[in-house]
């Protein structure tokens, strides 16, 4: 269930995701956040089993927290999304899978980033993504809109936008969007 | 356990002075082994180890490694154990490339073979008589690490194992400018290992720049060329 989304931006990342929570027919929530950030310039859009999902990101600001300190500079979005697939990868191949479908977006020295990582610890990186029951038709919304240089403003209404079109359609998707934007400046690593 | 005279006592623990016997043995194990340098500027780091000259029919040990295409590593002590402990910092090394799909920073690989190092301090097993230096490039930029069979490790701009490591220090130390090129800094690395030694000694370098971002074994004379990359 659920649709979320992630973009690159000329100055940053935009995520969406929409508010429902589904317990098979049922609207279990109305009123769920699906976007999680790891720090300043990293977050999460989180689809699939909630309670998988919400550890894998614990799990993530631990081990990310962790290897900072150790080495004094903090994760780019490829290690982070790498880091993510690494565990994800492991609980799929020890029949104990993650069910999950993430979308990891953050800046860093290299600049605007998003990858999806899906439950068989397979990750993937394109400048928009989406993720979730709606995605297919929030594809349809962001191939129309998408074009590289759009800023976070732009960037911003097109997600919401490519949400809302799902949630028309999808009834696993519903109750309203939230978004969230990573400028540029939030890198705070090192060149 | 025997307590002859009260002087026997298990080897891992402290002695009354509140020493580790056992490292403190380990430390001079490494004070038995060949002459060891590492040099570092902001451009470059060499690492420069003397080859102990050999009976004529024998292949000289290889002195200093390659851990992974960024790092290189050269030890002084029990050559047995250096080969092991470069063996554990590879496989960590590659480790991190499989989780997180980048070369790892030297400095967590120093911290990973002092911990491992660590552990032997702890238990009723040998500490390992080897001090190793690791030289590379990351992220925070050119890396030079000396890790001590205590675990104990070290950042600096350069630093000596091995026999007559002091006097080869204050050489270093005499001669060190940051300004150092390369060439400057393999003439100096091998001025303090033939003032111990005595020239004309085979000596083994390996070389990293910023530039290049790649740790290469440097012909010395003896040290084999390793092949050249493909080039697709």
């Amino acid at each position: 269930m659920t649709t979320t989304i992630g973009l690159t931006c000329s100055d940053g990342v935009v995520l969406a995701a929409d508010k429902r929570a589904s317990k098979g027919f049922f609207v279990g929530s109305k009123a769920v956040n699906k976007l999680f950030k790891l720090d300043e310039a990293t977050a999460i859009a989180i689809a699939g089993q909630m309670s998988d999902a919400e550890y894998l990101v614990n799990l993530a600001k631990a081990e990310r927290r962790l290897i900072s300190l150790r080495r004094g500079y903090p994760l780019s979005v490829h290690e982070s999304a790498r880091l993510i697939s690494s565990i994800v990868y492991s609980g799929m191949k020890s029949y104990n899978p993650y069910f999950v479908e993430l979308v990891v977006a953050g800046v860093d020295a290299e600049g605007p980033h998003v990858y999806t990582a899906d439950m068989s610890g397979a990750i993937t990186t394109e400048p928009f993504m989406a993720s979730g029951s709606g995605s297919p038709l929030a594809y349809g919304v962001l191939e129309q809109g998408f074009r590289a240089g759009l800023d976070i403003e732009a960037g911003k209404r097109l997600a919401e936008q490519a949400v809302r079109a799902a949630m028309e359609r999808d009834p696993g998707s519903g109750n309203g969007v939230d978004v969230l934007a990573l400028p540029n400046g939030n890198w705070r690593g090192v060149a | 356990m025997a307590m002859e005279g009260g002087m026997q006592r298990m080897p891992f623990f402290y002695s009354p002075e509140g020493r580790l016997l056992q490292v403190d043995y380990a430390m001079a194990a490494v004070g038995r082994g060949s002459t060891t340098l590492g040099l570092k500027t902001k451009e470059f780091a060499v690492l420069s180890s003397h080859v102990k000259p050999t009976r004529s029919l024998l292949e000289p040990a290889e002195k200093v490694f390659v851990v992974d295409e960024h790092v290189g590593a050269t030890g002084s002590g029990y050559i047995g154990d250096v080969n092991s402990l470069v063996d554990e910092i590879r496989v960590q090394a590659q480790r991190h490339r499989l989780v997180y799909d980048t070369p790892a920073d030297v400095g967590s690989l120093a911290r990973h073979v002092g911990q491992y190092l660590h552990n032997f301090t702890l238990y009723t097993v040998r500490p390992f008589g080897a001090s190793l230096v690791l030289a590379g490039a990351d992220p925070l930029g050119m890396q030079l690490v000396q890790i001590d069979p205590s675990g104990t490790t070290f950042r600096g701009n350069g630093f000596a194992i091995g026999a007559g490591a002091d006097e080869a220090l204050e050489v270093l130390t005499k001669g060190y400018r940051e300004d150092l090129t390369l060439d400057e800094a393999i003439a100096l690395n091998t001025r303090a290992i033939e003032a111990l030694n005595g020239g004309g000694t085979a000596i083994e370098h390996g070389v990293i720049t910023r530039e290049s971002g790649k740790f290469v074994h440097l012909n010395g004379g003896k040290a084999p060329r390793p092949p050249a990359p493909k080039t697709n």
